[in-house]
């Protein structure tokens, strides 16, 4: 600590302001501390520390001296005002360095992190799929799961005994009257929308469907698939192509092709399914797409006449496409996993995954 | 369907590989499935020919063939009891990888050079097991006396297979024909049909059918064969039905398969002489009727079930298997062929209800072309008179009263454009229709340029214009079709507010740390009587819904009995995923949005009613360097992750009231109120409940009713502007008795606060020193504020009074001094 009684020894008004600067100076560079800093200022430019005295002791010089002196003091008084400002500045930013000096920590510790929590992936690829479909104009509606065999057969050109209900393993719900199903497709809501709206109408279904079927790593009795369908006068299936090939770009990437092949579906003339240039090699050949280059996505086609004509629309003046894909199998591509099981199992440690976010 | 690929190039002229005849048939509408290369595996295996066999001289039952294939010629060692000098046979030299005959599971191995008893063997004659060709492994096997000595094998017998997928549109490519017509007509090359008999000269017996059931049998063809002696067929023909999945048996069996295999007409064979004179009666069965079948089992058949029988009783299930007793046999002598078109429903229904499927059922399910039949005993007596060259046709006969005509379809060619969107030229579009063999002519109609084809009756599945343009479209190529958008009105897309809810509320809960689960939306009545305490009998609520007063949503044939209710509430299955997930988990969060079932009656399809369950279970936090809360998850992590969500729907005005459930601890169960309607219920799962799902943790669920939240959602709220004076902050800490709950004393608080009063937070619950037994206190934390000005000391003064006194008068509770 300096020692400021060395200043209140001066005689008043007396001493050269030089002086008093060079010692104020130096026992300003002394005090690194908080408390010695408050001391400076006390006993050197504080009220009744050495420059206030000086100041006081102005009143007994003559007065041609006074203002001369007067304006060396305050000039010092400015000077040494800085001075402190700058030191106190200095000192701040010493103590402060020291402080954090002790605070270091180890950052590689993890961080007091709450939980990530997750969607399921099938909710967000049904998600990312209706919305996808939505900028393309299309409305997300839902429709019953259990439903009539009216619906879900007999109005899509699947009449009792056709050998094509076959294709649909189906679970059958009591009842006396009324022949009721779980739905085995969202096919059965093109007949409700289509009932209840004249076209033009663009709507896609998510939902869950139900197949008697043995469950593997490809198959589940219990899914989810997404309807898609557009009924208006001139739709063709080059719309079909176009718009699926938009869905396919938006989700699997803005390179890849799409491919139709002729395929059979009661409620769609002509029929086709839609297969995408494998996202995984390019097309190359590779295990996912068990070397073909080519992969499945989903089965469409023109709306058949018959289904037209069943909810009263005119098939010479309307044509229409719907497509029914599923959305676990989308989920198993668009995030490469490799048993459908996985999706009903709910294993934490699958379901964990999913906090990451895709684009 | 198997296609053996030399059968089919035997039709279709074309050099394309296997592979591609694959994909171009695919793109066109018969899916290849796969495809199998038979003799893949053969490298160095060789036509050969034995030129000398002699015993081996240090074993009985060992022989020294002396085998010629080409450059090759060597001494091989073989236990084979039917070779001899002169054959033709499979030699493999050391390398070849051959089946391993005596391994229990499909094995290859690499052969070697060995000495057996000392006489060195460089190589060996095969058996068509070794070969993978079958299960045959007694002898080896014998090649035709024309095989050409010294071509690998792979090029004499290898062929390729593929399996085609036949969808229910496509009986007409249910055989070789069938499929070489797709394949002409894809590839434009004309179709080689097989060599027909004519028929015209042999004697009509029309009369020795009876048809009963016209409507189930629209056509019964017969041919009565004398002299027949069943024998193996030749091996082209075994081959060509092993190849194709079939299994030769004899002449007569293996003849049936072929035709079947090879123009789709499925056909049976009776023993003539078991046949009461020789009649055919075509009718439905007798109620309770039995018939044993060729493979030795009685059956008892469904009514209305179509038979064949004779004068006195039933020879056959039509379409379906032959009975035991008119089964062909070498003691037969006089064959009776049966060639018939059935309705398909008929077969289809009897092949499921007695568990029967077949290759002849599997198309007679379809709808085989009446027409056929008569094709069927052309071509069978082309191959009968090749086969058993002894045997003669004494007769044929036919009932077919009403026979199948082809039909004219017209198709406006500007249909092809308005739906496909391409154009396709007209010239390009009869051409491909020819090639289908639909015979189109071009003229003028109502509708401009039209096409009209004609129908043949094996083409069922055209019958209007949309039929007629998928031929085209198919054949034409889809490759060249243009991707474009719907044009057109565009439609203004709404966002459905039931569906909003569900993503709020998913949103809300991932993100207060919960993960989604999405379980199978069945349960069963084991499941639901589990939610009882006492386990025996369904509980009168079901998580957070009443039980219904009519029968659950049940599945006439669910896969598993665990799955045979359309769920009421989403518990159960939650349940059970949360057992499963503690066993590997500290910390399970889990909740799931979807539909419950609740039953409206028979007849009546669901309210599918969407809900929220969330379950907790297992440690609060996970531990960690920091620190990490041990405890176990609770009813207040629950009810916590349930606020944020209520706050999220716009419901944070709902209240928890202690309630008694069947399936929740008694002491720690709430309904939970929202304007006066119990919307779902949360609590800790009774341990007896929990146990039953195998969960022995501490667990905490709550389920809420969705329903009510849409329109709440679509209400318009304001944000409130800041307060611009400064909130006087109030605490109090009041000594109830444990009785009295902390929303009432929270209630009498907020209404004595009055307009002032601003949030009210409970901050403490305390039991011990200066509390009295049975009492515990409860600390608040008040902000009094005004909108205009600041709360002045008198103002809360006067306040603190009424809070006073009024939790006292509301709640007996006394301030803590």
């Amino acid at each position: 600590m300096s020692n400021p009684t060395s200043f209140t020894d001066p005689t008043p008004g007396a001493g050269s302001t030089a002086d008093l600067l060079a010692q104020a100076q130096a026992s300003l560079a002394a005090a690194t501390t908080a408390d010695a800093l408050e001391a400076w200022h006390r006993d050197v430019i504080g009220r009744r520390g050495m420059l206030g005295e000086a100041m006081r002791g102005l009143g007994s010089l003559p007065a041609d001296e006074r203002r001369a002196r007067g304006q060396e003091l305050n000039a010092l008084k400015e000077t040494l005002d800085a001075a402190f400002t700058a030191q106190q500045d200095v000192v701040r930013r010493a103590a402060l360095d020291a402080r954090l000096r002790t605070e270091a920590v180890d950052v590689t510790l993890p961080g007091r992190r709450p939980l990530a929590g997750s969607l399921h992936p099938i909710t967000a690829i049904t998600r990312e799929a209706c919305e996808i479909f939505a900028h393309l104009g299309f409305q997300t509606v839902e429709g019953p799961e259990v439903e009539f065999a009216r619906y879900s057969f007999d109005m899509l050109n699947i009449p009792s005994d056709h050998p094509a209900r076959d294709v649909w393993d189906t679970i059958f719900i009591e009842s006396d009257e009324a022949e009721i199903t779980l739905r085995p497709h969202t096919s059965p809501m093109q007949i409700r929308v289509m009932e209840q709206q004249d076209p033009p109408v663009r709507v896609v279904v998510p939902g869950r469907v139900y197949r008697y079927e043995a469950q593997d790593a490809t198959h589940e009795w219990h899914f989810h698939q997404l309807e898609g369908l557009a009924v208006d006068r001139n739709i063709t299936l080059a719309d079909l192509r176009g718009t699926l090939a938009e869905f396919a770009r938006q989700l699997f990437g803005s390179e890849r092709k799409v491919r139709f092949r002729c395929d059979y579906f009661p409620f769609v003339e002509p029929g086709v399914d839609l297969s995408i240039d494998c996202p995984f090699c390019n097309g190359r050949g590779c295990r996912v797409c068990k070397q073909s280059g080519w992969i499945e996505l989903l089965g469409a086609g023109m709306v058949h006449p018959n289904v037209l004509r069943n909810v009263g629309y005119d098939p010479d003046v309307y044509s229409g496409w719907a497509f029914g894909m599923g959305l676990d199998r989308l989920a198993m591509l668009t995030y490469n996993v490799q048993d459908i099981r996985a999706f009903y199992a709910n294993d934490l440690r699958f379901l964990r995954q999913f906090s990451r976010a895709r684009l | 369907m198997k296609v053996p690929v030399r059968w089919l190039r035997e039709l279709v002229d074309t050099d394309l590989s296997t592979r591609e005849i694959a994909q171009r048939m695919t793109l066109a509408g018969l899916e290849a499935e796969s495809i199998t290369q038979i003799g893949a595996e053969w490298e160095r295996v060789y036509v050969g020919s034995v030129r000398q066999v002699e015993r081996h001289p240090d074993a009985d039952r060992l022989v020294l063939a002396t085998v010629e294939a080409g450059e090759h010629a060597l001494t091989v060692v073989t236990g084979a009891p039917n070779i001899a000098e002169g054959q033709k046979v499979a030699l493999a030299l050391t390398g070849a990888r051959l089946v391993d005959a005596y391994a229990d599971t499909l094995q290859y191995k690499a052969l070697k050079a060995s000495s057996i008893r000392g006489v060195r063997s460089e190589g060996m004659v095969c058996s068509e097991k070794e070969l993978g060709l079958s299960e045959e492994h007694e002898g080896i096997l014998v090649l035709p006396d024309d095989a050409p000595v010294g071509a690998p094998l792979r090029e004499y017998l290898g062929d390729d297979v593929i399996e085609f997928e036949i969808t229910p549109n496509l009986v007409h490519a249910f055989s070789i024909v069938g499929i070489a017509r797709e394949l002409g007509a894809i590839l434009d090359i004309p179709v080689t049909l097989p060599e027909l008999a004519d028929l015209s000269a042999l004697p009509r017996r029309d009369d020795v059918v009876q048809v009963d059931a016209p409507d189930l049998c629209s056509r019964y063809a017969v041919a009565m064969i004398e002299g027949v002696q069943l024998g193996a067929s030749p091996e082209w023909m075994q081959r060509r039905l092993t190849h194709a999945g079939m299994r030769p048996i004899n002449t007569m069996v293996d003849i049936s398969n072929y035709v079947m295999l090879e123009i789709g007409q499925p056909t049976h064979s009776f023993d003539a002489d078991c046949v009461a004179d020789g009649h055919i009666i075509v009718r439905r069965s007798t109620p309770g009727e039995q018939i044993e079948t060729i493979d030795h089992v009685t059956r008892t058949v469904e009514p209305d079930t179509l038979m064949i029988s004779d004068r006195e009783h039933a020879i056959g299930i039509a379409g379906v298997m032959g009975g035991l007793d008119s089964e062909v046999t070498e003691a037969s002598k006089r064959v009776l062929f049966e060639s018939a078109s059935f309705l398909w429903k008929t077969v289809r229904s009897t092949s499921r209800t007695l568990r029967l499927p077949s290759e002849a059922a599997a198309r007679f399910g379809r709808g085989v072309d009446p027409n056929l039949a008569w094709t069927a005993l052309q071509r069978m007596i082309v191959l009968l008179r090749e086969i058993e060259p002894q045997a003669t046709v004494t007769f044929v006969g036919d009932h077919y009263p009403a026979p199948r005509t082809s039909s004219q379809v017209t198709m406006p060619y500007s249909e092809l454009e308005r739906l496909l969107g391409m154009q396709i030229p007209l010239d390009t579009a009869v051409g491909i229709l020819s090639r289908l063999d639909l015979q189109p002519v071009v003229g003028e109609g109502a509708r401009g340029t039209e096409i009209v084809v004609t129908v043949p009756t094996w083409r069922a599945d055209i019958t209007q214009s949309a039929d007629v343009v998928e031929e085209v479209a198919r054949i034409f190529g889809y490759d060249a079709l243009p991707e474009r958008l719907p044009e057109g009105q565009s439609v203004p897309v709404t966002r459905a507010p039931e569906r909003l809810v569900d993503d709020v509320v998913q949103d809300a809960l991932v993100a207060a740390g919960l993960y989604q689960a999405i379980t199978y939306s069945m349960t069963s009545d084991a499941d639901l009587r589990a939610l009882s305490v006492s386990g025996e009998e369904i509980p009168e609520v079901l998580g957070g819904f009443p039980a219904a007063e009519v029968p659950y949503v049940r599945a006439v044939n669910p896969l598993r009995s665990d799955w045979e209710l359309m769920r009421p509430t989403l518990l159960p299955p939650l349940l059970r995923v949360v057992a499963e997930n503690l066993k590997y988990n500290p910390h399970v969060a889990l909740f799931e949005t979807a539909r419950t079932y609740q039953p409206q009656g028979v007849d009546q399809l669901p309210d599918e009613r969407r809900a929220v369950a969330i379950a907790m279970a297992g440690v609060r936090e996970l531990p960690s360097w920091y620190g990490g809360d041990s405890a176990e998850l609770d009813f207040f992590d629950v009810r916590g992750a349930v606020e944020v969500l209520l706050q999220r729907l716009g419901g944070q005005s709902a209240t928890f009231t202690a309630v008694t459930h069947p399936s929740l601890h008694p002491g720690r169960s709430a309904a939970i109120v929202l304007d006066d309607v119990q919307i779902g219920v949360i609590g800790e799962v009774h341990p007896s409940v929990a146990e039953r799902f195998g969960i022995t943790a501490r667990l905490a669920v709550a389920e809420i009713d969705l329903a009510v939240f849409a329109a709440r959602l679509l209400e318009p709220w304001s944000a409130q502007p800041i307060p611009r004076h400064q909130a006087v902050r109030q605490d109090f800490a009041f000594i109830v008795k444990d009785a009295v709950s902390a929303a009432d004393v929270q209630a009498a608080i907020a209404q004595a606060a009055g307009a002032l009063g601003g949030e009210l937070v409970l901050f403490d619950v305390y039991t011990g020193a200066g509390v009295p037994e049975g009492h515990r206190s409860l600390a608040f934390s008040l902000a009094l504020v005004a909108p205009d000005r600041q709360v002045n000391e008198h103002e809360v003064a006067r306040i603190r009074g009424r809070i006073e006194a009024n939790v006292k008068k509301r709640t007996g509770g006394v301030l803590r001094a």
